[in-house]
């Protein structure tokens, strides 16, 4: 629906600047606060620039040092900051490893082989959506504990090579477009599955590809119960656990340290995002519409 | 667009040719999964004992200094001493995951909960291999902390560092206020009338600007007050909070603040207290004349407010005759079920218990002495070093000992499910002193809910011995 | 079944795989053990025992259960209607045709990706009583009314609601949903509708509600499962799970968690997790009859 009348067209622009604004504000926030003293944070009425000794403008670029050393604790027992990193980039990478082959594998089998039980399959993924994570939590809990996994990072990779309803629901919907005499005459020619699968669907693929494997990315980078569940040695926490570190200091929050933390670990997500915008937006898209 | 540039090529290469797709794929995949399975890690030479504790800051940096006595005292076992927030959370969690820590600070309220649950090892076992029996091993203790780590006949933790309360008090207000610096309250009724006299508004925008004392700062012996006032929690194997009526005068006390001074003038006012560990921490400020804390506040005002003027002395009389009535509690040391080290937990905490009792300089102290002298506290020991009784550095540190040994101190109830029956009487305190409930209502509801989780853990223990 | 079936159904199950183990391993043996579990005493550290309908019935007479129920009803009753018409009309501001679309769309997709950590930490600074943003911005307004600017996250009055304000920042994920479902209606039917004389607001209610509403019926659902199910904000807010304060934002899923973990009741959990299914799946089935009539699917 357009406007017609210059009056109209002025209003859909203030309301979106004004909303812009509103949806910005707390992330230009963020990043001010973090480059301000301690002391500067908690002023009333709050200030937006921080200043220095002389009332100059002097961001203190120096906090998100400190951030970071901080971030692991302090003492012999420190954790460095790259190491969380490296963990949340091995979880997310290795996630996304599996995420894609598995899912891609699963829905290549439920739609571009024509078997009996596959709609019965079908059936029961959609069904296992609606399952509430609270009800698989305890006993998910003791699988790994009785694997010994209580305390390494592979509970939260190793399902990923495991498939996902909802990823084999995208990606099936996606194959399903796929005209299926490619494969017919695939299989005239004498190709197996898995040469017609390698060769010809998945190539085909790349965007659905493209989207599960930024999805599970930042639903990895993200997660967080997963972590605190499972993680119990500090240096094997994710970025998304360790920023919880700053919380219940006895000395108080250092909003400041946290602030710049936390902008650390928005910052990735953030370019990915302008990286790939395109096939977020088109993935989301396809999950709300269907077919 | 970059992202579709770069999976295509990163595909195309892994398809080129039929041979190299398919090796280099499985190729990856076995680096990739080689490097991401992580076991937990086994340590070679010295054994690493694990031990997670609750402090930070001074308090971690004092015990470090214990833990790297220890480790420069032996060659077979290195502790790997963690501060970590929500230490008794983390370690209830792994050691359900069957990857708990070896020595674990505790606070005393979880000590019965977690035995009740089996998530710790008895200790007994150990003192026996030291060849001494319970009795004797724990009499190095003063009697009130021995006594807190025995639960159900056997003992479960053992203290590390110990906690008195008492009333501290500015005494630079009480000046100003025109009451005796020298002279604390002795009762109740004088606490609140001193407080009054100590609180002060500004003249312009009626707002509170000082306060003589307010009952939720700093909140954390909230559950004491029914105590305090001769109430109980537990007679008889029940749950009393509700019908005793010493307990409901407590909490008739503590809204009595609200109601006296104003729902909406103390929120306002409490919100603008800083952290406990700053200078803006209300008490240090200025803004709190008097305050309930523990034998570690010398410690804190000397770092953030060294010209605080204070005072300490037991808390007021709220049951006649009450005399130096105080709360003594201390952190603890226990082991986790099933951690991987016991045995050289153990030693570790053998040495944290013991003192060298001639020490007559401050590099002589050892053990719990060096712990409690760093961290400003006095010594849960019954016999102190020479150097330790006579330069601590702790003005008031004679007090606090004699005061832990008072026979008006209490501590904590011995109950399993203490830890749930004291965030119910938290919500007591939040729900009366925010009034939102009477504190009739809220001791009835408090009792319902307790009495029936009681009942359940009392089933639970029974099916399991069965 | 002819060879070739056969060889289909065999290719079909290769291939299928690594969902049927994840199927069985994650989710089947998970389902059935912690139906299992729910009728036992279990703390993971001893041997499940059984107990009948002990759990089920301790739940009945848990008031704090009921209150965790209440407090997650409530909020999804806050945030949901209200995340729905700001993303819906967000999308509809977009769907205008105004310049620079991807600039707007960016800006308002941002803040649902953020990791949930980072925000709530951002927003519990944000809802501070005395140094909070919201307070300044706000504060005028307030006090134009008369009234004192709430303590929000300190004020177990507020709490919820700052909770839903909270979530309505992050509603960029149902935006673009809502963009792509609005973007399909024909501008045909419009430029119909304006001929017979229909004014905007007809338009909108005759014309785009019923050709988006399988998209509002798709986001509603995935609300409900999602709102009963939040748990990382109110964790990372209150510090671990006590839903401070005086339990306000003791959402279901954080009791769950307590329970389950703090007190090391794994049974009785495992009850308060089938219950919680049994909520999502009445609320969907509800959802489900009374949007019905209402859904139109494009044929």
């Amino acid at each position: 629906m357009q406007p017609k009348t210059r009056l109209g067209k002025v209003v859909v622009y203030a309301l979106l600047a004004v909303c812009s604004m509103v949806f910005l504000f707390p992330l230009i926030w963020l990043v001010a606060t973090s480059l301000k003293p301690i002391e500067q944070t908690m002023t009333f009425p709050p200030t937006w620039l921080p200043r220095g000794p002389a009332g100059q403008i002097a961001p203190q670029w120096v906090n998100y040092r400190d951030a970071l050393a901080a971030m692991g604790g302090t003492g012999p027992t420190a954790v460095p900051f790259v190491r969380f990193l490296a963990n949340t980039i091995l979880v997310c990478g290795l996630g996304v490893i599996g995420a894609v082959f598995s899912n891609a594998l699963v829905a290549y089998g439920l739609t571009r082989i024509p078997w009996r039980g596959r709609k019965g399959l079908f059936a029961i993924t959609l069904a296992t959506m609606m399952i509430p994570f609270p009800v698989l939590m305890v006993p998910l809990y003791g699988v790994f504990k009785s694997l010994g996994w209580i305390g390494t990072l592979q509970p939260l990779w190793v399902p990923a090579f495991f498939a996902n309803a909802f990823y084999i629901f995208l990606m099936r919907q996606f194959f399903r477009t796929i005209p299926e005499e490619l494969s017919e005459a695939a299989r005239i020619d004498g190709c197996n599955e898995w040469q017609i699968f390698w060769r010809i669907i998945l190539p085909l693929c790349k965007p659905v590809l493209a989207v599960v494997a930024l999805f599970h990315f930042l639903a990895a980078w993200n997660d967080f119960l997963g972590p605190v569940l499972f993680l119990t040695r500090k240096p094997t926490f994710t970025l998304a656990l360790a920023l919880q570190n700053y919380q219940n200091q006895a000395g108080g929050v250092p909003w400041h340290h946290l602030m710049a933390a936390s902008a650390v670990v928005i910052a990735p997500i953030i370019v990915l995002f302008f990286l790939a915008q395109k096939t977020f937006i088109r993935g989301i898209a396809t999950t709300g519409l269907k077919g | 667009m970059a992202w579709g540039f770069w999976v295509d090529i990163i595909c195309g290469r892994l398809m080129m040719g039929g041979m190299y797709g398919r090796w280099g794929v499985g190729l990856i995949m076995l680096l990739v999964l080689v490097l991401g399975c992580q076991r937990v890690p086994a340590d070679a030479g010295r054994v690493t004992v694990r031990y997670w504790e609750k402090w930070s800051g001074d308090e971690a940096a004092a015990m470090q200094a214990v833990v790297d006595q220890f480790n420069a005292s032996q060659d077979r076992i290195f502790v790997e001493f963690l501060s970590m927030s929500n230490v008794d959370r983390k370690t209830l969690v792994a050691t359900a995951g069957g990857d708990p820590p070896d020595v674990v600070g505790l606070w005393l309220q979880n000590v019965y909960s977690f035995a009740d649950r089996s998530a710790l090892l008895p200790l007994d076992d150990f003192i026996r291999s030291t060849g001494q029996t319970t009795t004797e091993w724990q009499s190095r203790y003063a009697p009130v902390y021995a006594a807190m780590g025995e639960y159900r006949g056997a003992v479960w933790a053992v203290p590390s560092a110990p906690v008195t309360t008492a009333l501290h008090w500015n005494k630079k207000l009480f000046r100003e206020a025109g009451l005796d610096p020298e002279r604390p309250p002795r009762t109740v009724q004088e606490l609140d009338e001193f407080a009054d006299r100590l609180t002060k508004r500004d003249p312009r925008t009626g707002q509170i600007v000082q306060m003589g004392f307010l009952p939720q700062e700093p909140g954390w012996f909230a559950w004491a007050f029914p105590r305090w006032f001769g109430g109980e929690y537990l007679a008889e194997q029940q749950i009393v909070i509700g019908t005793q009526p010493g307990n409901r005068a407590a909490y008739e006390w503590s809204a009595g603040y609200t109601e006296r001074y104003g729902l909406e003038a103390i929120r306002s006012f409490a919100s603008g207290f800083g952290n406990f560990a700053s200078p803006q921490n209300p008490f240090l400020a200025g803004q709190l004349a008097m305050v309930l804390q523990g034998v570690w506040m010398d410690s804190f005002i000397s770092q953030f407010a060294p010209d605080l003027e204070y005072g300490v002395a037991p808390w007021p009389a709220a049951v006649p005759g009450q005399e130096n009535f105080t709360l003594a509690d201390a952190d603890m040391l226990a082991i986790p079920r099933g951690a991987k080290h016991p045995l050289e937990a153990w030693e570790f905490i053998q040495f944290v218990s013991t003192a060298n009792r001639q020490a007559q300089r401050v590099e002589e102290l050892t053990g719990v002495e060096l712990l409690c002298y760093r961290q400003r506290k006095h010594s849960p020991l019954r016999e102190w070093s020479p150097f330790f009784e006579q330069h601590h550095p702790h003005r008031y540190i004679a007090f606090f000992r004699q005061l832990a040994n008072s026979p008006n101190a209490i501590t904590l109830p011995k109950i399993g499910i203490w830890q749930e029956y004291r965030r119910e009487l938290d919500a007591v305190f939040a729900d009366t002193r925010l009034q939102r409930k009477s504190p009739a209502d809220a001791l009835a509801f408090c009792q319902s809910r307790i009495s029936e989780s009681w009942r359940w853990h009392q089933r639970s223990l029974e099916r399991r011995q069965q | 079944m002819t060879t070739g079936e056969r060889r289909h159904v065999r290719n079909g199950l290769l291939f299928c795989a690594p969902w049927l183990v994840g199927l069985t391993v994650f989710t089947g043996y998970p389902v059935v053990a912690s139906l299992f579990y729910s009728f036992c005493d279990y703390s993971i550290l001893q041997a499940p025992v059984f107990s009948g309908t002990e759990n089920y019935q301790r739940l009945l007479s848990d008031s704090v259960f009921w209150q965790s129920l209440r407090n997650t009803l409530l909020f999804a009753l806050l945030s949901l209607p209200a995340g729905m018409v700001v993303a819906l009309g967000l999308a509809m501001l977009l769907n205008t045709g105004a310049r620079g679309l991807a600039v707007w769309r960016t800006i308002f997709y941002l803040p649902s990706i953020v990791p949930v950590v980072a925000s709530s930490m951002l927003w519990l600074w944000i809802f501070n009583g005395k140094f909070g943003l919201l307070n300044w911005v706000l504060g005028p307004v307030w006090r134009w009314w008369g009234a004192t600017p709430p303590a929000w996250l300190a004020d177990p009055a507020w709490a919820k609601p700052a909770l839903a304000l909270m979530s309505l920042w992050g509603v960029g994920n149902s935006m673009v949903i809502y963009l792509a479902g609005l973007q399909q209606v024909p501008v045909e039917l419009y430029e119909a509708a304006e001929i017979d004389g229909a004014s905007a607001r007809q338009r909108f209610w005759h014309v785009t509600l019923p050709l988006i509403s399988p998209v509002i019926y798709f986001n509603l659902i995935m609300g409900i499962i999602g709102t009963l199910q939040c748990f990382t904000q109110v964790f990372v807010m209150t510090g671990g799970a006590d839903g401070a304060p005086a339990r306000s934002t003791l959402l279901y899923a954080l009791y769950l968690f307590s329970v389950a973990f703090y007190d090391l009741r794994m049974g009785y959990a495992s009850a308060l997790a089938w219950v919680l299914f049994l909520v999502i799946v009445t609320l969907t089935i509800i959802a489900t009859k009374l949007m019905e009539k209402r859904v139109h699917y494009a044929t």
